[in-house]
């Protein structure tokens, strides 16, 4: 496990690195998405269910409609459930398919393929533009606390400290960027993309995970500070384009490339790209690995991802606390396929009990 | 790639409000009980992981520790082996694990490898965690003889440290004397 003193170190290598040579990386492909040409895709997911008793699955669908970086396109699937219907969330609009099998099937099966495009995103947040202004429902939306991600006590407080002195949104939503980056670290052990509580993270002072605990945290400490915020629950689909291997799809088989990214309202600038999970992410995973603040990828990544991201990540949904229709069950967030035998939820996350594949192609004409 | 950049995150790093904040143990830290008082207990009636429903009103008679916990918290599976510890003790309190909001399978797995000895309780819709209004896990509550709220933390314990023995022992002379814990071996997954 990582401890502060680990990450005081590497702040004071930060220091120490004013003095050094910085070549290597300018060598390479500066890391600087921005939009330009849409790339379409196609994530095929399949599951194969061993079922002693009734089965039931759900499988998210693209349903982020933001026409600046993202166009979902159409759904096919085939399987032998009885059911198979696309149902939408009626509170956050994610999308998934349900199906249902009989009772005493042998085999059940389903296999969805969505197809959509996608591109790069770069806010000049040097410059502000007319944007409408979001609607109240969503901005009444986008501020509220969830199950996972309390907007009050100690979120709040730290929120606080961390944009101390910063009066604009866009100041205090960057000063928060910049307190997770600096105070949290990628957790290797953490199971998936972790859970999001960030209550718990920050009351025990554990403020190691994932994208789903570390960009969880991001967006509740903005909503906490008033600002809207949201996490997009999602998938790699393909590798970086700019040489980062951590930041991409490493094959065609993405069945564990979910990956969460957030999102942060700024007036003038609407939904603005961030993820400071995955700065942690470059600093831990990007060959070496153990990478220093100082590294000139970490130091690139993070001046990035505030403000930008790649077109290589599928975004599912901003859903969360998910009721699974025709289930008791509720999930935290919808970005892995879920089932349930015999009533009993499946472990989304154990390829042993629960035997599910995704795969993704980039379509070239 | 010039000075500046650099420049500008060495000074971030060093500015960053609670930068140099205690937050993140290495360890179980030297942390015990502290009082609790509370008007009343809420109610803890959960179904228990491969096993019967159980119902905290049921154990009047008998300390318990009532304890919050997820297999994706790291400072919970940090402080499992001594709590596991604790309650196989002699004389020890019943002890109630709450997982909150995990997939029974996951459980399974999880303690197929790390067998314990007492019960595991599901809170699949965290309404238990909410009415005993815990913030953040793990946490952990202790209840004397007559079931009212003696001692609690919020924190990760050692269970086997003087400091939570002495506490339980200044709690009540029965907190510490030989009762028949509710024990879960060989029902537990282990």
């Amino acid at each position: 496990m990582i401890s502060r003193r680990d990450m005081l170190k590497t702040g004071a290598a930060a220091a120490a690195a004013l003095s050094a040579p910085r070549l290597a990386f300018a060598q390479e492909a500066p890391f600087a998405p921005k939009p330009g040409p849409w790339r379409d895709f196609a994530v095929t997911t399949r599951l194969d269910l061993t079922a002693s008793g009734k089965a039931q699955a759900w499988i998210p669908l693209p349903s982020v409609r933001e026409e600046e970086w993202i166009k979902t396109g159409k759904n096919d699937w085939k399987t032998n459930a009885t059911l198979a219907e696309v149902v939408r969330d009626p509170k956050y609009g994610a999308e998934l398919l349900h199906v249902a099998f009989k009772e005493g099937e042998v085999a059940p099966y389903v296999e969805v393929r969505s197809s959509f495009a996608l591109r790069d995103r770069a806010e000049d947040l040097a410059a502000k533009g007319i944007v409408p202004a979001l609607g109240d429902a969503d901005r009444k939306l986008y501020l509220e606390a969830t199950e996972l991600m309390p907007t009050d006590g100690i979120v709040k407080e730290t929120a606080e400290k961390a944009a101390a002195g910063k009066t604009s949104d866009i100041d205090k939503a960057r000063a928060i960027y910049e307190w997770v980056v600096a105070n949290t670290f990628r957790d290797a052990k953490t199971r998936g993309c972790g859970t999001g509580d960030v209550a718990s993270m920050l009351r025990t002072g554990n403020l190691g995970g994932k994208c789903a605990d570390l960009n969880a945290l991001y967006v509740a400490l903005v909503r906490s500070a008033g600002i809207p915020a949201r996490d997009i629950y999602g998938l790699r689909v393909a590798p970086s384009k700019f040489g980062y291997k951590s930041l991409g799809a490493g094959s065609e088989v993405v069945t564990k490339a979910q990956h969460c990214r957030a999102e942060v309202w700024l007036d003038g600038y609407g939904w603005v790209a961030t993820d400071p999970a995955d700065v942690r992410k470059v600093v831990l995973e990007e060959p070496p690995g153990n990478n220093t603040v100082d590294n000139p990828k970490v130091v690139a990544a993070r001046q990035v991802l505030f403000g930008a991201w790649e077109g290589n990540w599928l975004g599912y949904n901003v859903a969360h606390d998910v009721v699974l229709p025709g289930s008791k069950h509720k999930v935290g967030f919808l970005m892995y396929p879920q089932a349930e035998v015999a009533g009993a939820l499946l472990d989304c996350l154990d390829p042993d009990t629960f035997k599910y594949s995704i795969k993704s192609a980039e379509i070239t004409a | 790639m010039g000075l500046a950049p650099l420049l500008a995150l060495a000074l971030l790093c060093a500015a960053v409000p609670g930068a140099a904040d205690p937050l993140k143990p290495d360890s179980l830290k030297p942390v015990s009980l502290k009082p609790w008082t509370s008007d009343q207990i809420p109610p803890l009636a959960l179904d228990r992981l491969d096993g019967p429903p159980v119902d905290l009103a049921t154990l009047r008679g008998q300390p318990v520790v009532v304890h919050f916990f997820a297999t994706w918290c790291a400072p919970c599976i940090e402080e499992m082996a001594s709590l596991d510890a604790f309650a196989a003790s002699a004389g020890a309190p019943v002890v109630l694990a709450v997982n909150v909001g995990e997939v029974e399978a996951r459980l399974r797995t999880f303690f197929r490898t790390r067998p314990v000895a007492f019960p595991i309780l599901l809170d699949r819709d965290r309404a238990t965690m909410k009415a005993w209004k815990v913030e953040g896990l793990p946490a952990s509550f202790v209840l004397d003889r007559e079931l009212r709220p003696a001692l609690k933390t919020e924190e990760p314990l050692d269970w086997t440290s003087p400091a939570v023995t002495n506490a339980l022992a200044a709690l009540s002379p029965q907190a510490a004397s030989p009762v028949q814990p509710m024990r879960d071996k060989g029902e537990t997954p282990r």
